[in-house]
């Protein structure tokens, strides 16, 4: 497709016409600054492709202000051998003809001829949109949209898809797409899209496995059942051949047999033990008759024996009588001894008391001497500290007053110098006899005054002279002084002294006073520390002990001068008793032995006496003789019980009494088993009798079957639906499968395009396309591998450059397909830096080649070596 | 001169869970129907007796309804019935006779042989010598004391019995049961009445399976009667009459499809059917788009002329044809996935079976279509 001629009219900014014509293959240029018409261009083109020409919302096409323009496009470009004029008007006078060669189209059928020839469509109504415009849209770049592929190529997806379906030999299907929706709708019925079953195919699967469940169930209770009948029918038959003959009777015959057997052996036991008693009886018997004629026999040796004893005791007690006076003698004598070391011990008692008293009373003498000596002095002591003490306060004087009395003369006497020092000297030789009275005083003579104060003086016949003495000191001294005397007479007052002389006088007084006071006090507090009286009582306390004492020696007895001492006295006295009480002592046991030896001896003479008695009896011969014959009977019973007891036992031996017993417990144990096991099994038919009713009256193989039948349905209903959801899933995946090898049969050419543009600007790049012929990928080489992006992840000015290369490579794939391919740019690359400019300068140039190019910029430097002679839009306009 | 019906395997309660639901409570409630029958038939007959040769039960716990029903069934002939257990209906220490007793369903008229003891029916001029089965199954012979029974002389000596005559019939018969070949001859009897072989079946001239009165398997083998026995004497040969007693044939279709014109072949053969049966059709080989629709078109009025109609197509491959393909329009990758599934239907398996459903879904989603774009245009142009 050739563009040739472009005419304007009453459009926008051109309220003129504008003419462009001579167009040529390859790129055709068009500059100007901004808003010198190059958009309006562009647009006037789309509008007379997309537009209605009866639309109404095309009125931004109008000059700016004259609603009443009608703004008009003609074109003129030559297809396939054929030159077609397009003349559209809008709005106003509204208006489509086209004119193909000989041909003439208007209205409505011209626009859908152009629509079908370029591929694109008309809005339902209003202004076209970008999802209308198809391939030009891809191929028609607006301002700035360069890098925007993936709506334009969507937009025009479906007429790329049956334009380039052509060219791949007819393998697209019409109503594919249809049919894949259609299928994916029918299995969407079935299967989920991760197919998994749903809606009814789900119900009827889960109907299915509720359904086995309870076929399960039921035809688990019919083989209950069934086992239960055939258990029946073995009790029944039990019943019959076993229990109706009453074989636990049996059982209970033969342990009453041998329950009497038993009893019998019993009886046997019972006089076998009676034997054995008897037989214990015999023997013991025996036992006594033996020991009887024993005794008899020792009775003899024991009288000789019992002789031997009596003579014995007797010698002993004989023994005992003689060693008495001997030990009653060794008692006098100690006791005598006993009785004098008593009477010296007494004696040193009472010597060593009158020791002791006579020391005390020493004692106590002296003392009372020496208090009698202390209390004297003390006495004495007493008083002259009263006399002392009564003094006291006359002399008493305040040490403080009379320091400030010192004081206070000091002061005064150091006035009296500073007075003098101060005071108008006065000295006066006078004629004899003549006098002056100064101040009150009547001097004559020669001599001195010191005048302190304003003195008159006065001369006989000559007058009077005051006298001022100099400074101001020595009135302030004089009232210093008078202050001081007046303080002086108050303390003397005070002190009751005449003079200080007087009051240190005094003070002295006082001071040896207290002394002599302190030191009497401290020799009295040693005499009598408690006080005179206290010493007074204690003499006297005293002076009654002695008395005391003494009368208690008094009456102490005179003793011998020679007496040993006390301990002494003591020792020999212990001595005594000790020898007292063992004489005593020996006595006693003597007495003790004697009684025993006495004792012995009567028993001795009794025994001997007694046995000898019997010995003598008259009947003892014939007890001896009854003895050995009853010992002889005796041993005849023994042994025929003996034999009698042997042949019992060995008769209860055989009859086995412990097997007898058991006998009884087993037949008794069986009868009761066999009755018990009877009368269960009679129960166990009713129980299950019963409960066979039951069942039976439910009709569980009727049920089953019936459950069976529906579990069946439900079989073949899921089958079906299973075959139909497998079927839809083949058939999906198959259609899909045909139709991605498809798009891929179509990817291919594609692909091709986009490299040959890619490599000259990025070399050994790759640009990968989907199914639905986008570019998404871009593959670079990077170092030693290589670097991936998507599309959307790159600048904007390499998506600028991708979006132009991608446009190209659609253009040569439907130029190949034999569709027309015209490329519009409206300030495309802006973006671009000025190498990679130069490369899409090369590929702008190389696609140029094949396709014609309407470049519009307002960059003229940029275009200038592309190849293309530019127009200039202000230009034209004018031109 | 004893004149009797002979009949066997009622099988009442019997469930055809291969059937839809309304064909199979209809075909359940036509075992009661054919007793009806029997009981007008014997009526008509004038026969003696009916003799029952075990199963009259399909199962021990059918529900107490069933039971009362049976009964009820027989009331057209005033007896006597004398009915058999088999071996779906054993005499168990508990089995339906015993709750049909308790019910108190079992009228006068109608005797239950649980227990092999002879039965003499003097004034009817026969004794009944029977060998119910007192176990489900047993591989002793219960007719072994035929031949020491005694019966009342000048009586017509008839033995009832179920289970399977020794080497005779085929092996899908269980050999449990078994009834020794010469019975009849070693009992002395003058019949032997058998049951338990669902079909007509002569195993000589006093031994026959009467077969079941209502016929419930695919299979051609004299189901559907009952037997009315004549005999003159003691000692004579008795003289044997089959009567139709069943409503629904049960019929069983195989045909393989080769070429187009098999298709008219078997519906002319399937035209031919008697209306009203039970049939179950199988069909393979292969077919083409349009002999396939027409199939399809046809099964669906067949399946309404008959009681049942079931079909089983899954070994029958979609040949498309070009024609096929060009009717519907597949051109593209669609005609290639139509290629694939063509190929795949091939051969065995679920593989082939899914593809072959899968073919069918296309073809018929195509044809829609087709019938859509047709009838499309006229619309727009409206």
């Amino acid at each position: 497709m050739k563009l040739t001629r472009l005419q304007l009219d009453q459009l926008k900014q051109f309220r003129q016409p504008l003419e462009i014509r001579d167009l040529t293959d390859g790129i055709n240029l068009f500059v100007g600054p901004n808003e010198s018409g190059k958009s309006t261009l562009v647009r006037a083109i789309r509008a007379a492709f997309f537009e209605r020409y009866k639309s109404s919302s095309v009125d931004d096409l109008q000059p700016w202000g004259d609603t009443s323009a009608t703004p008009e496009i003609e074109l003129e470009f030559d297809w396939q051998g054929e030159h077609w004029a397009l003349n559209k008007r809008f709005l106003g006078k509204k208006r489509c003809d086209l004119k193909v060669g000989s041909q003439h189209f208007s209205g409505e059928e011209a626009e859908e001829k152009l629509a079908e020839m370029l591929g694109y469509q008309f809005p339902g109504r209003g202004a076209s949109k970008a999802e209308h415009w198809g391939i030009p849209g891809l191929l028609w770049v607006e301002q700035g949209a360069v890098q925007d592929i993936q709506g334009p190529v969507n937009h025009a997806g479906e007429h790329l898809q049956s334009a380039l379906g052509q060219s791949l030999g007819e393998v697209a299907s019409s109503g594919g797409d249809e049919l894949i929706a259609r299928v994916e709708k029918e299995r969407a019925e079935l299967l989920t899209g991760t197919g998994k079953e749903t809606k009814e195919y789900k119900k009827v699967q889960e109907d299915y496995r509720h359904s086995q469940e309870r076929l399960d169930a039921l035809n688990q209770s019919v083989e209950q059942y069934r086992q239960q009948v055939d258990q029946l029918g073995v009790l029944i038959e039990q019943k019959q051949t076993i229990d109706a003959a009453r074989p636990w009777e049996e059982q209970r015959r033969k342990a009453d047999t041998a329950k009497s057997q038993l009893s019998e052996v019993q009886r046997w036991q019972s006089e076998q033990r009676q034997d054995q008693q008897a037989l214990d009886a015999c023997r013991q018997s025996q036992a006594v008759y033996r020991q009887q004629l024993k005794d008899f026999e020792n009775q003899q040796h024991q009288l000789t024996q019992r002789a031997e004893d009596k003579a014995k005791a007797e010698a002993q007690l004989q023994e005992c009588r003689d060693r008495r006076p001997q030990l009653e003698r060794r008692r006098a004598d100690a006791e005598q001894a006993y009785e004098r070391a008593r009477n010296l011990r007494e004696q040193a008692r009472h010597q060593a008391e009158r020791g002791r008293l006579q020391q005390q009373i020493d004692q106590l003498a002296e003392r009372q001497s020496q208090q009698a000596d202390t209390l004297k002095q003390a006495t004495e002591l007493h008083q002259t500290l009263k006399g002392l003490q009564a003094q006291q306060p006359s002399k008493d004087i305040d040490p403080t007053a009379l320091g400030q009395l010192k004081r206070t003369e000091q002061a005064l006497a150091e006035l009296a110098i500073r007075q003098k020092a101060l005071a108008t000297r006065l000295n006066y030789e006078l004629e004899p006899e003549k006098s002056i009275t100064v101040g009150d005083k009547t001097v004559t003579g020669q001599g001195e005054t010191l005048l302190v104060e304003a003195t008159e003086l006065r001369i006989p016949g000559v007058g009077r002279l005051h006298i001022q003495p100099g400074g101001t000191d020595v009135a302030d001294l004089q009232r210093q002084q008078q202050a001081l005397q007046s303080e002086q007479n108050s303390l003397l007052r005070r002190l009751d002294v005449a003079s200080l002389e007087e009051g240190e006088q005094r003070a002295a007084e006082s001071q040896r006073l207290a002394q002599a006071i302190e030191r009497d006090q401290a020799r009295l507090d040693i005499l009598a520390p408690k006080g005179v009286d206290a010493l007074r009582s204690a003499a006297e306390q005293d002076g009654a002990r002695l008395e005391a004492l003494r009368a208690q020696l008094e009456q102490l007895p005179e003793v011998q001068a020679d007496v040993t001492s006390e301990e002494n006295a003591e020792a020999d006295l212990d001595a005594a008793r000790a020898e007292l009480k063992r004489a005593e002592d020996a006595l006693n046991q003597h007495q003790q032995q004697h009684g025993l030896a006495e004792q012995a001896s009567a028993n001795a003479h009794a025994e001997w006496n007694k046995l000898n008695a019997e010995l003598q009896a008259p009947d003892r011969k014939a007890r001896e003789e009854g003895a050995n014959k009853e010992l002889t009977d005796l041993k005849a019973r023994e042994h025929q019980l003996t034999t009698a007891i042997e042949a019992r036992q060995r008769q209860i031996d055989e009859a086995q009494p412990e097997v007898l017993e058991q006998d009884i417990e087993r037949f008794t144990a069986s009868a009761q088993a066999m009755e018990t096991q009877a009368r269960e099994r009679a129960q166990s038919i009713r129980d299950l009798q019963v409960r066979l009713e039951e069942q039976g009256a439910q009709g569980l193989e009727e049920k089953r079957d019936e459950e069976a039948q529906i579990n069946q349905r439900l079989a073949q209903r899921r089958d079906e639906l299973t075959r139909r959801a497998q079927a839809l899933d083949l058939l999906l995946s198959l259609l899909k499968d045909k139709r991605q090898a498809l798009t891929r049969q179509l990817q291919a050419p594609l692909q091709k395009h986009l490299n040959h543009y890619l490599k000259l600007l990025f070399p050994q790049a790759h640009l990968s396309v989907d199914e639905n012929l986008m570019p998404t990928t871009l593959t670079r080489p990077q170092g030693t591998g290589e670097e991936r992006g998507d599309l959307s992840s790159l600048s904007y000015g390499a998506r600028e450059q991708m979006g132009l290369i991608s446009r190209l490579a659609y253009a040569d794939l439907l130029r190949e397909a034999g569709k027309p391919t015209l490329i519009i740019l409206d300030d495309a690359l802006v973006h671009s830096d000025a190498q990679r400019l130069d490369q899409m300068k090369r590929i702008l140039f190389d696609a140029a080649r094949r396709h014609q190019v309407l470049l519009f910029s307002c960059h003229p430097e940029n275009w200038r070596d592309l190849g293309a002679t530019p127009r200039d839009l202000q230009g034209l306009k004018l031109g | 001169m004893p004149r009797f019906f002979h009949t066997a395997d009622w099988q009442i309660g019997r469930q055809y869970s291969r059937f839809a639901e309304e064909d199979a409570s209809i075909l359940a409630d036509a075992r009661f129907t054919a007793i009806e029958r029997l009981a007008a038939l014997a009526t008509e007959q004038a026969v003696d007796a009916v003799l029952v040769a075990g199963d009259v039960f399909d199962a021990q716990t059918v529900s107490d309804r069933t039971i009362h029903r049976t009964f009820q069934a027989m009331a057209g002939f005033t007896g006597p019935w004398l009915l058999l257990p088999g071996n779906h209906d054993a005499a168990l220490a508990e089995s339906v006779w015993t709750r049909a007793q308790r019910l108190g369903a079992v009228p006068e008229h109608v005797d239950l042989l649980l227990a092999p003891e002879v039965r003499v029916y003097e004034h009817l001029g026969f004794a009944v010598i029977p060998a119910p089965l007192t176990q489900r199954q047993t591989y002793d012979d219960l007719t072994e004391w035929f031949d020491r029974a005694e019966t009342p002389k000048g009586l017509v000596r008839i033995g009832l019995a179920h289970g399977s005559v020794e080497g005779q019939l085929a092996e899908e018969i269980d050999s449990t049961n078994p009834i020794a070949a010469d019975r009849a001859a070693t009992a002395r009897l003058d019949y032997l009445a058998l049951g338990d072989w669902h079909g007509y079946k002569t195993i000589d001239a006093r031994t026959r399976y009467s077969g079941t009165p209502e016929q419930e398997r695919f299979k051609d083998n004299g189901a559907g009667q009952a037997l009315v026995v004549d005999i003159e004497q003691p000692g004579a040969e008795p003289q044997v009459q089959p009567h139709s007693i069943g409503q629904f044939q049960w019929i069983k279709h195989q045909d393989t499809l080769v070429v187009a014109s098999d298709i008219e072949r078997l519906i002319a053969e399937l035209d031919a059917l008697p209306p009203r049966s039970v049939v179950d059709l199988t069909l393979d080989g292969e077919v083409d788009l349009a002999g396939y629709q027409t199939l399809l078109q046809y099964l669906g009025g067949a399946e309404a002329r008959h009681r049942s109609f079931q079909s089983h197509l899954s070994g029958l491959n979609l040949i498309p044809t070009e024609d096929d393909i060009a009717a519907l329009h597949a051109d593209g990758y669609v005609g290639e996935v139509i290629g694939e599934l063509r190929e795949r239907q091939e051969g065995q398996g679920e593989g082939s079976d899914t593809a072959r459903a899968a073919l069918a879904i296309l073809a018929g989603m195509l044809r829609d279509t087709r019938l859509v774009s047709e009838s499309e245009p006229t619309e727009t142009a409206q």
